[in-house]
C-alpha cells in the first residue's frame, strides 16, 4: 500500500509568500526560505512552488529564489512560473527542482513539454491544468493565473496534453481557490479517468479530509492545498504553517 | 573568545550564583562574595512577587476581574505566544481559569518548526482565536542588518519591541484592556542590563535603521513613547503578569504543558527561534562575551529551583550543539544574504553601546525622571480622578 500524497503548494509573488483568493487579494503569509524549511522538517511528501505572478508581468523564473528555496527542501520539490522555453526549465531543474510545471508555455509551445521530457524523463514534467468555469459553457484551460481562458473541453485538453509529453497533471479549479469550498471531485474524476499519467487534484481543499476523500472518490494519485497548510482553522488571520501527521494521510 | 573585561582583570564568581565579572561593568561584590544580583532579585521578590496560597488567591482574583470586565466583549485579554514555555503556560493558564483570550503570535521569518507545532497544538487544544502578525520579511531582514552592524548588543530588540506593538495595537482594536505578560520573576529576575536594552526604544530602533539601514521602515509595528502612554492613560490598557503571583517552577511548567497541550521542549532558553538561539548561542559569547545561561541558572538559583553545583554543571555543557551551530549558522547566512566575510566583518567589530545612537534614554529619560519625580503628586490625583489604577505586579 502507498500513502496517498498531500502537497502543499505555496504561492509566491514578487519574492514574498502571499496566499490568495482566486488568485486575487494577496496576503502576506512572510518569507518562503523559512516556510519551506518549516515543511520540511514537518516531513512533507512533496512541495508545489508556484509564482503567480511570473507569467503575467513577463518574468524569468527568479532561479537566486528557487536555489535558495531547493536547498532547504529534501523533500521532491515542483517549480512553476515564467518557464517557457527549455533553457529556462534547464536553469530551474540546475537549482535542484525535482519538477517544473508549465502552464501559460503551453498554449502557443506544447512541443516544449517533449523537450523536456526527452531530457529529463516524463516523471519531471508537470502540467498545471488551470480550470475555470467562464458566464457561459462549461469548464475551461486558463492561463497566466486564471486570466486567458481558451474554448477547449477541458478533457480533450488534459488528453493532448499527456500525448504531448506531460508526465502528471494538477488539475486546479482556480474558481475554488483559497474558498475552502472543497476540492472539486467531479472535475478531478472527469480528468483522472480520461489519461493515464498521475492527477494531482487541486483548489478549494477544505481539510485534510476533504482531501483524503477526494483522492480515494476520484482516482486521483494526490490532492495539493495552499490556505490550509498556511491557515489555522481557515482563518485569514491565523497564519500559521501546518502539516498532517502520517497517521491523518490514508494509505491507498 | 572576545570578551569584554575579563583581559584585564581576573575572573570573579558569585559565591551564591553564577553571575561572574566577564562581560559586565555592573556586577559587584559584598563582602562574603555575593553579587548584586542576588540582592536585587530578593529586592524584586520582596516587591513585586507574591507567591504561595496568598498569591493564588490574589491571581484568582484578578482573573476573575478581567473576566468580570471583558464579559460583554470578544475578548477579556489579550496575550503573546511563541511556542516557548512562559508563553505556553500563560495560556494554559487563561484556559484553566476561564478566560477569554486573543492568542497573539509575531512571525518574524525565524521560526522553528518545534515553535510552529507547539502553537498548533497550544490552539487546538484550546480553541482560542490565533491573531498572527507576520513581519514583512524583507523589511526585517534590513532592520537586523542593521543593528548587527551597528554593533549593539540587544539585536532582540526589534522583534520584542514588534511584538509589544502588535499587542498594543489589537487590543486597542478590540477594546482590549488587560495584556497578559509571562514575564515572571522567579525564572527571569536576573539579568543584567548591560546584556539588554529598553525594549520600547523606538527612537533607538529608527535610529539605527536610518544609520545602517537601505529600507524605510514603512510597515514596521512600533510603538512611540507617545503612543506608549496614550494606550496606558487614555486607552488604560495594562499589563499583568499572572506568573508573579504564583510558585512558577519550570520543570513543573515544562511538565504540564507537554502533558496538557502537547508541548514539546526544544532545548536552550528561547530556543524555540532559529535567530534567538543563534544570537544566545554564538553571536552573544562570541562577539560579546555574554553567556545567558548565567543569568537563567542564577535565577533559577536564587528561585531555589536548582543547586549552584548544578548550575556549574551546567555551564560546563556546550551552549550550542555543534552540528546545530553549523546547520544555523549556514541558514542565518543565506537569510541574511551574508557571505561569511562580510558576517566575519560584524562579528569582529568594535562593540558599540545602544546610547551610541540617540535614544529616548539619553534623550528623554533623565529629564522624563526628573519631571516625573517633581508632578508625581498632581500625576496620583489625576490618576485617582480618572480611575487608572495598576493591579498588576509589574516592573
Amino acid at each position: 500500500m502507498q500513502r496517498a500524497r498531500i502537497i502543499p503548494i505555496l504561492t509566491v509573488d514578487n519574492g514574498k509568500l502571499v496566499k490568495t483568493v482566486k488568485f486575487k487579494k494577496p496576503n502576506y503569509i512572510g518569507d518562503p526560505i523559512n516556510a519551506i524549511k518549516i515543511f520540511n522538517d514537518k516531513m512533507i511528501d512533496e512541495i508545489v512552488i508556484l509564482d503567480i505572478t511570473a507569467s503575467k508581468q513577463g518574468r524569468k523564473p527568479n532561479t537566486d529564489l528557487i536555489y535558495e528555496m531547493a536547498s532547504e527542501c529534501f523533500s521532491p520539490l515542483g517549480y512553476g512560473g515564467g518557464i517557457t522555453s527549455f533553457e529556462e526549465a534547464k536553469k530551474v531543474f540546475d537549482q535542484g527542482v525535482e519538477k517544473v510545471i508549465i502552464n501559460s508555455a503551453i498554449a502557443g509551445n506544447a512541443s516544449l513539454l517533449q523537450e523536456i521530457a526527452d531530457a529529463y524523463g516524463s516523471q519531471s514534467v508537470v502540467v498545471s491544468l488551470d480550470v475555470k468555469k467562464p458566464l457561459f459553457g462549461g469548464m475551461r484551460p486558463c492561463f497566466r493565473s486564471a486570466s486567458d481562458v481558451i474554448k477547449e473541453d477541458i478533457v480533450a485538453f488534459a488528453q493532448r496534453m499527456e500525448s504531448a509529453g506531460a508526465g502528471e497533471l494538477i488539475v486546479h479549479n482556480t474558481d475554488r481557490d483559497g474558498t475552502f469550498s472543497g476540492l472539486d471531485r467531479e472535475l478531478t474524476k472527469s480528468v483522472a479517468s480520461a489519461v493515464g499519467i498521475p492527477v494531482i487534484a487541486c483548489g478549494g481543499a477544505h481539510s485534510v479530509e476533504d482531501m483524503n476523500e477526494t483522492i480515494s472518490a476520484t482516482g486521483a494519485s494526490a490532492a495539493a492545498a495552499g490556505s490550509i497548510f498556511v491557515y489555522k482553522d481557515r482563518n485569514p488571520k491565523s497564519i500559521l504553517i501546518s502539516y498532517p501527521t502520517p497517521e491523518d494521510i490514508i494509505s491507498r | 573568545m572576545t570578551t569584554l573585561n575579563n583581559t584585564t582583570q581576573d575572573v570573579r564568581v558569585c559565591t551564591k550564583t553564577v553571575m561572574d565579572n566577564i562581560a559586565d561593568p555592573d556586577i559587584t561584590f559584598d563582602e562574603n562574595g555575593v553579587c548584586n544580583y542576588f540582592y536585587q532579585y530578593q529586592d524584586r521578590v520582596e516587591k513585586f512577587f507574591v507567591g504561595g496560597e496568598e498569591g493564588q488567591r490574589q491571581m484568582e482574583e484578578v482573573f476573575a476581574k478581567i473576566r468580570e470586565e471583558g464579559k460583554n466583549k470578544k475578548y477579556d485579554c489579550i496575550t503573546g505566544v511563541s511556542g516557548g514555555v512562559d508563553s505556553t503556560y500563560m495560556v494554559y493558564l487563561c484556559k484553566k481559569y476561564g478566560l477569554r483570550p486573543l492568542v497573539v503570535h509575531l512571525d518574524n521569518g525565524w521560526n522553528s518548526e518545534i515553535a510552529n507545532q507547539n502553537i498548533n497544538n497550544i490552539i487546538d487544544k484550546c480553541g482560542f482565536d490565533l491573531h498572527t502578525h507576520v513581519i514583512d520579511w524583507e523589511e526585517f531582514r534590513d532592520l537586523q542588518l542593521s543593528f548587527l552592524k551597528a554593533s549593539v548588543i540587544d539585536l532582540e530588540l526589534t522583534s520584542d519591541h514588534a511584538i509589544f506593538a502588535v499587542i498594543y495595537g489589537l487590543a486597542q482594536k478590540h477594546g482590549i484592556t488587560y495584556m497578559l505578560n509571562g514575564f515572571n520573576i522567579t525564572t527571569e529576575g536576573i539579568l543584567p542590563s548591560a546584556w539588554r536594552w529598553f525594549k520600547y526604544d523606538w527612537l533607538n530602533i529608527r535610529s539605527i535603521q536610518k544609520q545602517f539601514g537601505s529600507k524605510k521602515l514603512k510597515t514596521f509595528p512600533h510603538v512611540s513613547f507617545g503612543k506608549k502612554t496614550y494606550y496606558e492613560f487614555v486607552k488604560k490598557i495594562q499589563t499583568v503578569m499572572p506568573l508573579n503571583y504564583i510558585d512558577y517552577n519550570k520543570e513543573e511548567a515544562k511538565e504540564l504543558i507537554s502533558r496538557e497541550l502537547g508541548w514539546r521542549d526544544y532545548g536552550g532558553k528561547h530556543f524555540e527561534s532559529i535567530i534567538t538561539r543563534f544570537y544566545q548561542g554564538y553571536i552573544l559569547p562570541e562577539k560579546f562575551g555574554v553567556d545567558k545561561r548565567k543569568a537563567h541558572l542564577s535565577t533559577l538559583i536564587a528561585s531555589g529551583q536548582m543547586t549552584r553545583d548544578e548550575a556549574l554543571e551546567e555551564l560546563k555543557q556546550p551552549i550550542y550543539d555543534a552540528d546545530m551551530l553549523e546547520e544555523d549558522k549556514e541558514f542565518v547566512l543565506k537569510k541574511f544574504g551574508f557571505s561569511e566575510a562580510e558576517f566575519e566583518a560584524v562579528m569582529n567589530a568594535p562593540i558599540k553601546a545602544h546610547t551610541d545612537y540617540p535614544s529616548y534614554i539619553t534623550k528623554h529619560y533623565k529629564y522624563h525622571e526628573q519631571i516625573m519625580k517633581s508632578i508625581s503628586p498632581a500625576t496620583r490625583l489625576v490618576k485617582k480622578a480618572l480611575g487608572i489604577r495598576r493591579e498588576n505586579k509589574s516592573y
